[in-house]
Parts: C-alpha cells; structure tokens; sequence
C-alpha cells in the first residue's frame, strides 16, 4: 500500500500546508516532514480532519498525496508535490542576489 | 494615455469595496470557496502551486511611470519584491495573501488600475503593438482603438459568461508585433483598396492551447465607425453558439472551426445587420474623443543625429551592440524606441524585481516621456527616447541588468511560469530557458544566428507560445518525468504559422543540446547570412533536422 499524507492551501494566504494528527487534534504545517503518514487504506482519520478544517475555513482543498520515507524523511513522490513541497527549483527574483551576482 | 473620468474612479471604488466584502465573508466562512472563487477569479485571483496570484491588467500594454512605482510598491509590500510580465502585457503576483487583495486593489485604483476581466470566461484585457504611436510602418495607431473595445467590454453585461475566455489584439501597422492572428479576434488596422480610408482587416478564430488555429479572415475590410457593432456581432454568435459543454472545444476557434468559415461569416453579417445602425455605431465625435487621449507628445524639432552618440558607437562595442539589437527607429526625428531586454541569465523571463520597476519608472521620467510599454514577449519598451540620451541610458540600463543585447534573438525566450508555479503546468519551463540562456550567451553566436525564436510551455494550454516559435518547447509529464517536444517552423507575425512537432520528446538533459542541433543545422544550411532561420526551415522542410536529431 502506498503511503500517503493529506495536503492543502491555507486559505488566508494559500500557502502549502501538510496535515499533522496529535491525539486525534489537526494541525497545518508548511513542513511536509512534520505530516502524518498513513497507508492509503487507513487515511480515515485524515480525511475527516482535513474536511473539518476545511469547514472551519482553515485550508481550501484538500487531497491525499503518495509520499516516500527516505533516510531524509518524508518525500513526495511526484515532481509536481515535490515542487509543492520545497518551491520552486529556480532561485527567485531579489534586488540584493542581483547586485552581489554582478558584483562578482 | 486615457485619463479616468469621475464615473471611471467611481465604479472601480464600488469593485474594490464589494472584493473587500466578498473576501471579508470569505475569510468569517460566509461564503464556500466554490462561492468564492468566481468572485475571487473576477478579480484577477488565482490560486496557484504554492499561493494566490493576482493578475493585474496593464491596457494594451501601456504604463505611466507612476503606474510602474505603483506596482513595485505592490511587489514590495505585499509579495516577495517582484513581479511577472505576462504574454498578454499584464503583470503578475506570485505570493499575495487573501487577506491583503482588497488593499491591494486599492493601492491600484489610486493609479487608474484594476485586475478585472484578467480572468474567467469574459473578455480579457486587449492587447496591441508595444510601438504604437512610434512605429514608423504605422497605417495608424492602434490605441484609440483599443481604449474603445476597453471600455466597450469591460463589464459588458450580455458578455460576463462566455463560453470561454476571450481575447481581442487590434495592430495598426505593416510588421504585425501584436500576433494578431492567434486571438480569438485580430483586428488589423489596413487601407481601403479604393481610398485612402483605414479600416479593419478582422481575423476570428485564431488561438493556441491543445489545438492551436490561425484566425480566418472574416471582413477583408471594416470601416471603423463598425468596429464596436462588428464585434458585438461577432461576440454574439460565440455568446449563442459556442460550446459550453466541453471545456476543450470552448473557444471560438473551435465554432469557427466546426462551423465553417463561411456559415459563420453569414450569421455574423445576419447578426451584424440587425445591430449596425445602433448605438454602438462609432460617430466622429466618439472617434475624436478618444484620439484626444493619444495625441503626440510635444516632440522636439530635433536632428537625426548626435556626435556623441555616433562617437560611442564607433568607439565602444558594446554600446554598438546593444543599439544593434535593442534599439529601433522611431518615426520622430531624433528620437528612439528602446527594448528594455527581461531576458538575462539571473532572473526568469519576463521577471522584474521592484527596485528594478522603480529605477525604470525614474528612468521613464528622466528619458521617456514618463511612459512604459510591456510587449507580448515579456520585455519592456521605452518609446521616445532622444539620440543623445542613449549613451546615459544605455549605462544606467547596464546597472540595472536591463541592457542584455538580445530582442528578438535566440536568447529573448518567452517562457510561461511552468511547474514552478503554476497548478495547470505538467513540467518546468523556466530552469529550461535559462539552461538554453546559459548555453548560448555567446554575443557572436547571438549575432550571427540573426533573428529567430524561442517560445516554451510547460504544458499543452501554451501560455508560453510554443506554437508560434520558430523553435517551440512544449514540456509534458511522461510516467512522471518530464519531457520536452520540439516543434518548429511557427511564427507569431504578419507570416504567422502554427509549428510542427518534430519528432519524440527530449528529456530535460537532453532538450539543449537538441536546440543547439536544429540552430547547427541552420547556420550550415542557409544560403546567404540574411536568410533567417524561419526563411531555410520553409526552403528545406522538416527532414535535415529531423536527420541531424534523430538520424
């Protein structure tokens, strides 16, 4: 079975954001390391808390992604979810990193 | 450039303040986000791979330097100090919260702007000629034109739930900088056959996507006073007859396309008849209005030639270069329009950073009239510069990173935001670009390769052009790696053409050096250094590089 965790948008700043159980309470994370793992066919508890957030307006559209677990934790097994998961592969736009780049 | 008028400053308060509401009852769970989202999609805001975008429509590409402080001051406060320059001339946000919109939205609509109609299925923000009002091949400017279908859509009540989203571009001159042919409508500025009139060549039909059309020519020649009524004809029939069950077969192209040519020109004409001597009908003093927004600016009598600036072409390469390919003439006497390149090896294309909006809004107002264009290839114009001023532009453009000596060479790539952005995209496009950027920074290379392009999407709904490059990248998701298909031969001008795919995928390791074949196998195929690359693939065809890349 494959091993899935539940992730979703924030909804006030639609950021990426991982789904992590403690004690049966939901919490959202940005750090897809700190989400809780479940195999495909235990995701239950997952699902109904991810719809409760989404009820309580705390996340916008959840879904169940598969994951590995390597020697560096928890990675998503799709390009796509990994760019999710870490951002994006290019360095982003900064007046300061332009400067220091001419610079060299 | 159009000043808003009081109702104008009026209507887009009222926008901003109901937004505020919609977002306020959001955030309290008021309203679902299925509610939601067609406001928020209204609004110019998506939610994206990691965040909401919000895009914001720049008219017909054309920027007041306080605009342009405007919109660094947006990137600076409320996202992460940068923005996007999209391919159809508006910006985008990567990273705005919910919450911070509605300000957002205000701080626009101080400086006359708005994200409304950058989304959903109504008419979208009109497109033109980054040199409009400056090109020497004009027939004539385009603008007023625009500003017309502007303020004719905006709101439209009986075009708010279109089929699909619709896109109207309008060119006034003989070099077509617009890519007329692949919008929903062209409109081409032309002169009658039996006078001197100007009137509308129109194209309907035209588009990109999963199945790329060229437009059809449907009027050969449209008096202008028609220009608003022709069009309501031509948005009706869509608005009656285009298909609203099937996403992929949504856009007009594919009406015109099932339709005929023919069949759809006659129910346009049958609709046209019955609306053409209404109130849409355009009257002299309509058109003089409008023209009033867009009369020249108080050029100086000045000659078409400096000792300085000649000196420094003779004596510095560099400068020499960069007036060779970002530098062209401007129908004033001693003045000059100037590409600012967004196409350099440190920023993805089209990519601007605040500090950079706001040295080029200084730069606007000390060289240019106070004016900016974006163009449909992600670069930036400045229109009326005099000769003399080009040695001090060109150095304060180097400080800035914005003097790359590249406009519509191999490295002036478009390229949409691909996987690292956007919640559509299948595979990256801007680590492609770049790694296509670094291989070939060579100027000597750049300059003898001439003139050719580089279009790239990361995924079929082709934001990047892919179709109309000379050379097209289109990346895909094969079993989860992603793969990039070569098409070649397009063109986005007055020659348009739609690309032909090659030949199997590339993957990413490999896709450069497959660029660098099919340039290889130009430069030794081309009979004289003035063919250009799309000039020797039309001579030869398909099989010399389809030889040299998979012989």
């Amino acid at each position: 079975m494959a091993l899935q965790v539940y992730t979703a948008s924030l909804l006030k700043e639609g950021l990426v954001a991982y789904l992590a159980l403690e004690n049966g309470q939901p919490s959202w994370t940005s750090d897809i390391h700190q989400a809780t793992v479940s195999e495909e066919d235990t995701l239950d508890a997952l699902k109904q808390a991810a719809e409760q957030s989404e009820q309580e307006n705390i996340i916008v559209a959840p879904y169940a992604i598969d994951v590995l677990k390597t020697e560096d934790g928890i990675v998503a097994a799709t390009k796509r979810e990994q760019i999710r998961a870490e951002g994006p592969t290019i360095e982003l736009p900064q007046d300061n990193l332009r400067e220091s780049r001419q610079a060299a | 450039m159009y000043q808003y008028s009081e109702q104008d400053h009026q209507l887009l308060l009222e926008r901003v303040s109901q937004f505020r509401g919609q977002v306020d009852r959001r955030l309290k769970g008021e309203l679902s986000e299925e509610e939601f989202k067609h406001q928020r999609l209204r609004n110019g805001l998506y939610l994206q791979l990691h965040a909401y975008m919000l895009r914001v429509a720049i008219p017909y590409g054309l920027l007041s330097s306080e605009q342009m402080r405007t919109l660094a001051h947006i990137a600076r406060k409320y996202d992460k100090g940068y923005g996007h320059f999209s391919t159809r001339q508006n910006i985008q946000y990567n990273w705005p919260k919910l919450e911070d919109v509605p300000d957002i939205l205000d701080d626009l609509a101080k400086v006359e702007m708005h994200a409304i109609q950058t989304s959903g299925n109504c008419i979208r923000n009109t497109t033109s000629d980054p040199l409009a009002g400056v090109a020497r091949d004009e027939i004539e400017d385009p603008r007023p034109y625009c500003e017309l279908i502007r303020q004719w859509s905006t709101f439209h009540p009986e075009f708010n739930f279109l089929p699909r989203k619709f896109k109207i571009a309008v060119s006034g001159a003989t070099h077509d900088r617009a890519a007329v042919a692949v919008h929903d409508i062209g409109l081409r500025l032309v002169k009658s056959d039996s006078s001197e009139e100007t009137g509308f060549e129109v194209y309907v039909g035209g588009g990109l996507g999963r199945t790329p059309m060229l437009g059809k020519v449907i009027r050969a020649f449209l008096p202008k006073q028609d220009m608003l009524t022709y069009l309501e004809a031509i948005l009706r029939v869509y608005n009656m007859l285009g298909r609203r069950d099937n996403i992929y077969k949504a856009r007009i192209k594919i009406l015109v396309h099932e339709t005929g040519e023919e069949k759809f020109r006659e129910l346009v004409e049958a609709e046209w008849e019955k609306i053409k001597a209404g109130g849409l009908f355009l009257r002299d003093e309509d058109f003089n209005w409008v023209k009033g927004f867009f009369n020249d600016p108080a050029y100086e009598a000045i000659p078409d030639n400096d000792v300085d600036f000649e000196n420094l072409m003779l004596n510095n390469a560099e400068f020499a270069r960069w007036v060779d390919k970002n530098i062209e003439l401007h129908k004033q006497s001693g003045y000059r329009i100037v590409y600012l390149s967004l196409k350099t090896a440190h920023q993805p294309p089209g990519d601007v950073t605040a500090d950079q909006m706001d040295a080029i809004a200084d730069l606007a107002d000390k060289y240019s009239l106070g004016h900016i264009r974006t163009t449909h290839r992600q670069n930036l114009v400045l229109s009326d510069v005099q000769l003399k001023d080009l040695p001090a532009l060109w150095e304060e453009l180097k400080a800035l990173d914005l003097a790359t000596p590249n406009y519509n060479h191999v490295t002036d790539i478009i390229s949409c935001p691909g996987l690292d952005y956007c919640a559509l995209a299948t595979a990256r496009s801007i680590p492609i670009s770049q790694a296509i950027t670094a291989r070939f920074d060579d100027y000597d290379f750049i300059n003898d390769l001439g003139d050719v392009s580089i279009n790239i999407s990361g995924c079929i709904n082709a934001c990047g052009h892919h179709h109309v490059a000379n050379i097209g990248i289109l990346g895909v998701n094969k079993k989860g790696t992603e793969v990039y298909q070569l098409t070649l031969g397009g063109s986005a001008r007055e020659d348009a053409a739609i690309g032909k795919i090659i030949g199997p995928a590339f993957e990413a390791d490999e896709i450069v050096d497959a660029v660098g074949k099919v340039l290889a196998v130009y430069l030794e195929s081309r009979e004289e250094p003035e063919e250009t690359f799309l000039m020797t693939y039309r001579r030869l065809g398909q099989a010399p590089f389809k030889e040299r890349l998979y012989g």
